[in-house]
């Protein structure tokens, strides 16, 4: 390749990233607007810019518990009707325990449970039968759990619309949620009411219905709604568009206390329903609302939330169906919308990190120093010492510092304080390289060579020694990021970004200023 | 005349001096072996669980540890550990207490206003008892209330608190990394140098984090996430010392086949003197900073890379050579054969015939050049 291209390659990458590292300097409103700013930018982790990192854990064994319970209500059911004798059935370690006293009752049970295909037997206690979910079956009721969970947490935290912006809930393994809000403000108590999982559940029948707020207030005068009623939103679950706004009254009709279970199932045709259960006490409510309320709406309102609003078509009690032409997907999803408002999950904190936003500033303000201070002793040292070639490698240096921000800012990388650490770590390292590549030349000078032959054979003798230095650093850091949380992962991001640009920079940047100066030039001395 | 730290010429007998600097090694690591059933190995929250808080108070409350100890203690939290933080003039804490410490959080002098009862009771999570896995996060919400009701105004800048399940897997995880990366390093030093030189490579890795971690263990100081992120650089890190003086013996040896082991492993270590010390130099330099203005935060990893720097500088010419020496006496026996190319000759054919390979188009033909070093001890210097 001819100088000229290396010098534009070269120059073309550096242009590149460095444009996207400066690019950090305008705001986030800019950088959407303007077409020729890149919208991706460096993000601050939590311990730099303030802010609360949860990692929640879902105790999904009470969701198990709560899919045995509703087995053992069917079990009873079917029993009574049989006319079988059992004594006491319980749910209690996420097995459902059954005493029975003779045989009969024992093949009773289990002829109804083969039917279910939904538990396995365990235990060899003849007088005591014990159940558990199938592997299939509680995999479902985990995955259920977990959805319920996020559901309600998505909805209060990173909503778009009612949320903490820039806030992210998200799934981490089999079961815990990583919850991460942004910025001091939030007051941690109040944050913590978010995590209570039980999302506010209410039925309400359906006063009027119109596409929008507007044309449904078009229809009082003035637009002032009748006493006692509020609209109430139907929105598109991606964009957050109004769909549908109902007119309903303040209070609720029914909440979601009454509800015992929902599930999705199948009509006779095998068209996907969502079925539920009441309480008793909730049966008797919901029977009287029904009776009166024969071909009106019913919105099922969750956190203020319109979900669906199906047409009552008959008295119902205690159990339920809601049918229509949903999917199999939107059953589900709606019955997770009805099991969030009534079945709660246990949650607890597992792992905590918040960090006001002064310690955050803080951390910066300390990180930026030392970064600083580490960067004028290696320019110092580096242009006393090397000289000219020492100018080179602070070039070089600047170069790097300035790719490796740009990296992480095109991959939208986060940069945490232990990241940080890692970029100051890198300034240090990154100057090894070129340490290694001056002492071989100078090496190479002593023993008479010319400058050209020294400055070549430098850079290609100590090609697999920075190799080999930095691919066990750039190993380490990559366990280290496959290991990590938060704000370690950070450092290791960093590290192996720093790696990866520092090599670039002193074997192909600050070679080519050797190439450019002195080049082909039959020189003297070299300033090494 | 270009400023040299080791002059050309440099003379010093490094590996005589192996016996005393063994025993040193030894001494050291026995030392932390010692260390760790008298001093116990002091783990951070990160991997045995627990709630750490940073509180600063506002300028004008006159407050102290005991009196943060004797509030904490009243809302039922034993064992509380109250240390002074930061630069903020005493007015900055550090309150830690263990999972399991959490009582009863009610007591006479930890009584709260009704506002303040009533936003817990808001934020309480429903469900069972966290204990064994975690914890609903109210001790704390009810701590900071009580220490500002009790002491003066406050601001809460640092909450951290691992439940003890994830403790443990950030434990075992943390071990396992540890392994995994050394697992790592052993492979690729497998594969990049013979066998005669990769135990040499290995003894040096495993003397380095045994002796940082030791040094840990004596001086009393906590492992943490922060701790073992330092660990794992430093395995990364220490060895390219080790690279740069292996490398120049490797090359030392080609040349030279008839001179004394003894004599190539000095002169190598000799010539690579100036770019072992500067290339360490330059990083404990940025480590150096952000140990003394860093932060408090970031200190523990700056304190562990540091000692893992010198203690990786020191192995490689110490360790990691006179290892060479000893392994070359005992099983080497046959003398460096006369091609220069055969240097992982000796020990496992095998296992040393593919790293010949790389390494003869590596370094005896290098692209467009010429070897370097033969017409370097005919001509005369330079000066």
């Amino acid at each position: 390749m001819s100088l000229r291209w290396r010098i534009i390659w070269v120059a073309a990458t550096v242009l590149l990233f460095g444009y996207y590292a400066i690019a950090n300097y305008a705001s986030e409103e800019t950088r959407l607007e303007s077409p020729l700013i890149p919208d991706s930018s460096l993000r601050l982790g939590l311990d730099l810019r303030g802010g609360i990192h949860w990692v929640i854990g879902v105790k999904l064994g009470a969701a198990e518990e709560h899919e045995l319970s509703f087995l053992k209500s069917l079990l009873v059911e079917e029993l009574e009707r049989r006319n079988v004798v059992v004594g006491k059935i319980d749910v209690e370690d996420e097995k459902l325990q059954i005493e029975t006293f003779t045989e009969d009752a024992r093949a009773a049970v289990r002829d109804w449970i083969g039917d279910t295909d939904q538990i396995l037997e365990v235990g060899s206690d003849p007088n005591l039968l014990m159940f558990e979910l199938s592997d299939l079956r509680r995999q479902q009721v985990r995955e259920q759990g977990m959805d319920q969970v996020i559901e309600v947490l998505r909805r209060r935290i990173d909503d778009p619309m009612k949320g903490i912006p820039d806030s992210v809930v998200t799934r981490q393994g089999d079961d815990r949620v990583l919850v991460q809000i942004p910025g001091g403000s939030v007051d941690r108590a109040r944050a913590r009411e978010m995590l209570r999982v039980t999302g506010f559940l209410e039925f309400k029948i359906v006063l009027d219905i119109a596409q929008t707020e507007e044309l449904l207030r078009d229809r009082f005068p003035d637009g002032e709604l009748p006493d006692d009623t509020t609209i109430a939103f139907e929105r598109d679950r991606e964009t957050n568009r109004v769909l549908t706004a109902y007119l309903v009254g303040k209070e609720a009709d029914l909440t979601g206390d009454y509800l015992t279970d929902a599930r999705p199932g199948f009509d006779n045709q095998q068209r996907p329903q969502v079925d539920f259960t009441f309480n008793p006490a909730g049966g008797e409510l919901f029977q009287a609302l029904t009776e009166e309320n024969i071909g009106s709406q019913l919105a099922i309102i969750l956190d203020d939330r319109v979900y669906s609003a199906p047409t009552i078509q008959s008295r119902i009690s205690t159990r339920g169906t809601i049918t229509g032409r949903f999917t199999m997907d939107e059953a589900s999803d709606l019955s997770v919308i009805l099991r969030a408002g009534s079945l709660s999950v246990p949650v607890v904190i597992e792992e905590e990190r918040t960090v006001g936003p002064a310690l955050g500033a803080d951390s910066i303000r300390h990180g930026v120093r030392a970064m600083i201070v580490g960067l004028v002793v290696i320019v110092l040292f580096t242009s006393f010492y090397y000289r000219l070639s020492g100018v080179y490698a602070c070039l070089a240096l600047a170069l790097n510092l300035l790719l490796l921000i740009g990296v992480m800012s095109m991959f939208e990388a986060t940069l945490t304080l232990p990241g940080l650490a890692g970029m100051v770590l890198t300034v240090g390292m990154a100057v090894d390289a070129n340490v290694i590549i001056f002492e071989r030349i100078r090496e190479e000078l002593r023993a008479r060579k010319t400058p050209r032959a020294a400055i070549s054979t430098g850079f290609s003798k100590a090609y697999w020694t920075i190799m080999d230095a930095n691919i066990t650093t750039l190993g380490t850091a990559l366990v280290l990021y496959n290991y990590g949380t938060g704000p370690i992962k950070g450092f290791a991001v960093t590290l192996s970004i720093g790696v990866v640009t520092s090599v670039f920079a002193a074997l192909v940047i600050t070679r080519l200023m050797f190439a450019i100066y002195p080049g082909n030039r039959h020189i003297e001395s070299l300033s090494i | 005349m270009p400023f040299e730290l080791v002059p050309p010429g440099t003379h010093i007998d490094f590996i005589g001096k192996r016996r005393v600097t063994a025993a040193i090694s030894v001494a050291l690591l026995f030392a932390g072996a010692i260390a760790v059933p008298i001093n116990g190995v002091k783990l951070g929250i990160d991997f045995q669980g627990g709630t750490e808080m940073q509180v600063l108070f506002d300028d004008q409350v006159n407050v102290d540890e005991g009196v943060i100890r004797s509030v904490v203690r009243a809302c039922g939290i034993a064992d509380p550990s109250v240390v002074r933080y930061g630069e903020a003039a005493g007015r900055e804490f550090l309150i830690r207490f263990q999972v399991g410490a959490v009582a009863s959080a009610t007591g006479p002098s930890c009584a709260l206003t009704p506002e303040q009862e009533e936003a817990l009771e808001r934020a309480k999570l429903s469900g069972g008892g966290g204990g064994d896995e975690g914890e609903k996060g109210e001790t704390i919400d009810k701590l900071t209330y009580v220490l500002g009701n009790e002491i003066g105004s406050l601001q809460v800048q640092r909450v951290e608190f691992v439940g003890p399940r994830v403790g443990s897997e950030l434990r075992a995880d943390g071990l396992k990394s540890l392994l995994v990366a050394c697992i790592l390093i052993l492979i690729y030093i497998a594969f990049r140098f013979s066998t005669r030189f990769a135990p040499g490579a290995i003894i040096a890795l495993l003397h380095d984090i045994g002796i940082t971690a030791g040094i840990f263990v004596i001086l009393g100081m906590e492992f943490d996430l922060r701790v073992l992120a330092a660990l794992l650089a430093i395995l990364g890190y220490s060895l390219n010392d080790t690279i740069i003086i292996y490398d120049r013996i490797r090359e030392n040896m080609a040349l030279r086949t008839k001179v004394d082991l003894v004599d190539v492993l000095n002169q190598s270590i000799n010539q690579t003197l100036a770019r072992t010390v500067l290339t360490s130099g330059t990083t404990m330099a940025v480590v150096l900073a952000l140990w003394i203005l860093g932060g408090e935060v970031i200190r523990p990893f700056a304190i562990a890379m540091a000692i893992g720097i010198v203690v990786g500088t020191y192995s490689s010419v110490f360790i990691a050579a006179p290892t060479l020496l000893l392994l070359e006496r005992r099983f080497g026996g046959a003398p460096a054969p006369a091609a220069a190319a055969g240097i992982g000759a000796g020990a496992g054919p095998g296992a040393g015939a593919t790293t010949d390979a790389a390494f003869t188009v590596r370094h005896d033909a290098p692209p467009r050049e010429d070897r370097p070093n033969k017409p370097k001890r005919n001509k005369k210097k330079r000066r």
